[in-house]
């Protein structure tokens, strides 16, 4: 270290890497290396044993983790594309409101200050199969005559669960797609106007470029807790009925804790951090992309 | 005149689906949060009732009475709850802003090579899962001895916050012309005097923003909270939530009025800093 001077930024960011460094990289080692071992929280004498793959192996081959980790793929699918898509037609309802815009705006945020966990508990509430406002608003106007059991079957429940994430989380897609729409300068839909595009060709070719680095930050934003799903489920379903809403990370918890298997689920914790990983990075590239198109320094 | 008479009840039919749109996507919004507090408010048994009892007959305060009035009187300790999330979120968000502050000026007024890098690597701890991180942090903690404690969640909340406070106050600081700053440093200030005189007073409202984010996460968060909290002692309100659940019954009534408890704070906090914060996030999005 002799004549090394370490630079402003290095020291500014220093007490960062220090935090992150002492309560996530190196639990995250810790859990890396405890994932090839068969490790049990009734016996700890088996944390220094080791094992190589068999954890990872044994995952491979139980269909449980690999149900739970295509549904979660699929659940982020389509809460995703859902979100973006009703925050986008949301965001442009705002827009176009001429009066009471900034009322508008507040109630728009509102399901932004729910936290998951109340999300969760409030449509399961809402859900319940006896005394659910979802069921008595059915019964009540004649639409259905017995009670829909939305958390006991299996695929009413995933939409159930689907419901309640894309309630809470289009918001962050809404105010965000907003801002884009708000920043947008006028003249160019003038223009194309002028120049007689429809308004579907006007959207795309000059809206949509302009606001899509807007909604690739909501993006990005949102894959950095995608795990926020799991308190939704944890306080809905708890991955019932009979593990038909198991996802990655109710299966984890399930695994570590009730089974204490702190080996098996740190190897499935590898799979769902993958996961995260893996979102965060392509939107990332995309907001990357997207902002050197609109010349933004980066 | 009948092409001016079609198109203006063509533009008055638009409007009134546009209001009709905005009034049903409104409406979806808000029905969830107004019914949880109108459940609050309404004995049991016509939450229970069947058929529905869609207009309140009555309206009491007894689920808050309940509640506040301690473990004997069929409540939870919502006090000490309350008091645990108060104190662990107010000092986490405090140490995450400090370090968030640091962090987010090195970005917005530095070159360095692997900016970009760097930055999503910060980004890339976030987002590994609260339960994932969960599993080695509570070996740790119980080995540590600091399981169940306000100093065990506080530190793991502060690394919670880190990588997103940086990324909203790099974005403040952006806003703030380097000018200033330089036209300070000229005038014979140094600069860390530059620092909190100049850029700190005007990045100030989107740090308090950053600050009142932070603050949120931590009073919202719960994978973390539920595994490596076991007491009264350290117990936050979201985990607390689920002391209304039993094995078979659920006092939905008494967990709607904790519902509103924990959404009030958290509603007042995020009315006060909207506008600063969509704007922190989407600096250098336009322009640079």
């Amino acid at each position: 270290m002799k004549g090394f001077k370490p630079s402003a930024p290095f020291l500014l960011l220093l007490p960062a890497f220090i935090v992150l460094a002492a309560v996530v990289v190196v639990p995250l080692l810790l859990s890396l290396y405890s994932s090839f071992t068969p490790f049990r929280l009734t016996k700890p004498e088996t944390f220094f044993v080791f094992v190589g793959f068999r954890n990872y192996l044994s995952i491979l081959a139980n269909s449980d983790f690999w149900w739970a980790f295509g549904r979660t793929v699929l659940l982020l699918t389509i809460a995703l594309n859902l979100e973006m898509l009703l925050g986008l037609g949301l965001a442009m309802l705002v827009e176009k409101a001429t009066r009471g815009q900034r009322i508008l705006r507040t109630l728009m945020m509102f399901p932004m200050m729910f936290s998951p966990i109340l999300v969760g508990f409030q449509f399961k509430f809402m859900f319940n199969d006896n005394i659910g406002l979802v069921n008595n608003a059915l019964q009540s106007l004649g639409i259905a005559q017995d009670a829909i059991a939305w958390l006991i079957e299996g695929h009413l429940a995933f939409i159930a669960i689907s419901v309640a994430e894309i309630w809470s989380s289009t918001a962050i897609f809404a105010i965000l797609i907003l801002a884009g729409l708000l920043a947008m300068p006028k003249e160019p839909i003038e223009a194309a106007r002028v120049d007689g595009c429809t308004p579907w060709q006007t959207f795309r070719y000059v809206t949509w470029p302009f606001i899509m680095p807007f909604a690739y930050i909501a993006m990005t934003i949102r894959s950095l807790d995608v795990a926020r799903a799991y308190d939704i489920v944890k306080i809905m379903t708890d991955g019932g009925p009979a593990g038909r809403t198991e996802l990655l990370w109710t299966l984890v918890a399930r695994t570590a804790y009730s089974d204490g298997r702190m080996g098996m689920a740190n190897a499935m914790a590898y799979f769902s951090i993958l996961l995260s990983i893996a979102f965060t990075v392509y939107f990332f590239n995309k907001l990357a992309a997207a902002r050197t198109q609109i010349g933004a320094e980066w | 005149m009948d092409e001016n008479s079609s198109a203006r009840l063509k533009r008055q039919l638009l409007g009134i689906v546009h209001r009709i749109g905005l009034f049903l996507a409104m409406l979806t919004i808000c029905l969830p949060g107004l019914w949880i507090v109108l459940s609050s408010l309404r004995p049991t048994v016509e939450i229970m009732a069947k058929p529905p009892v869609w207009i309140p007959q009555e309206i009491s305060f007894d689920a808050y009475i309940a509640m506040f009035s301690g473990i004997g009187k069929g409540g939870i300790p919502v006090i000490e709850y309350f008091r645990n999330s108060l104190i662990i979120s107010v000092t986490s968000t405090i140490i995450a802003v400090a370090i968030g502050m640091a962090g987010g000026y090195a970005f917005a007024r530095y070159r360095f090579r692997g900016k970009s890098s760097v930055f999503l690597g910060l980004m890339l701890t976030r987002t590994v899962p609260g339960i994932a991180l969960s599993l080695p942090l509570f070996f740790l903690y119980v080995r540590l001895g600091i399981i169940d404690t306000h100093f065990g969640l506080i530190i793991a909340y502060v690394a919670l916050n880190v990588p997103f406070t940086i990324w909203l106050i790099d974005g403040f600081f952006r806003q703030v012309p380097k000018d200033l700053a330089e036209a300070a440093q000229i005038d014979g200030c140094t600069r860390w005097q530059a620092f909190w005189q100049v850029e700190f007073p005007l990045a100030g409202p989107g740090i308090a923003s950053a600050a009142i984010f932070a603050f949120l996460t931590c009073w919202n968060e719960f994978a973390l909270a539920s595994q490596l909290t076991r007491s009264v002692s350290a117990k936050t309100l979201p985990v607390g939530l689920l002391d209304y659940t039993a094995e078979f019954t659920i006092d939905w009534r008494g967990m709607c009025a904790l519902a509103v408890v924990m959404i009030i704070p958290a509603l007042t906090l995020t009315y006060i800093v909207q506008k600063h914060l969509v704007g922190g996030l989407t600096s250098g999005a336009v322009k640079g």
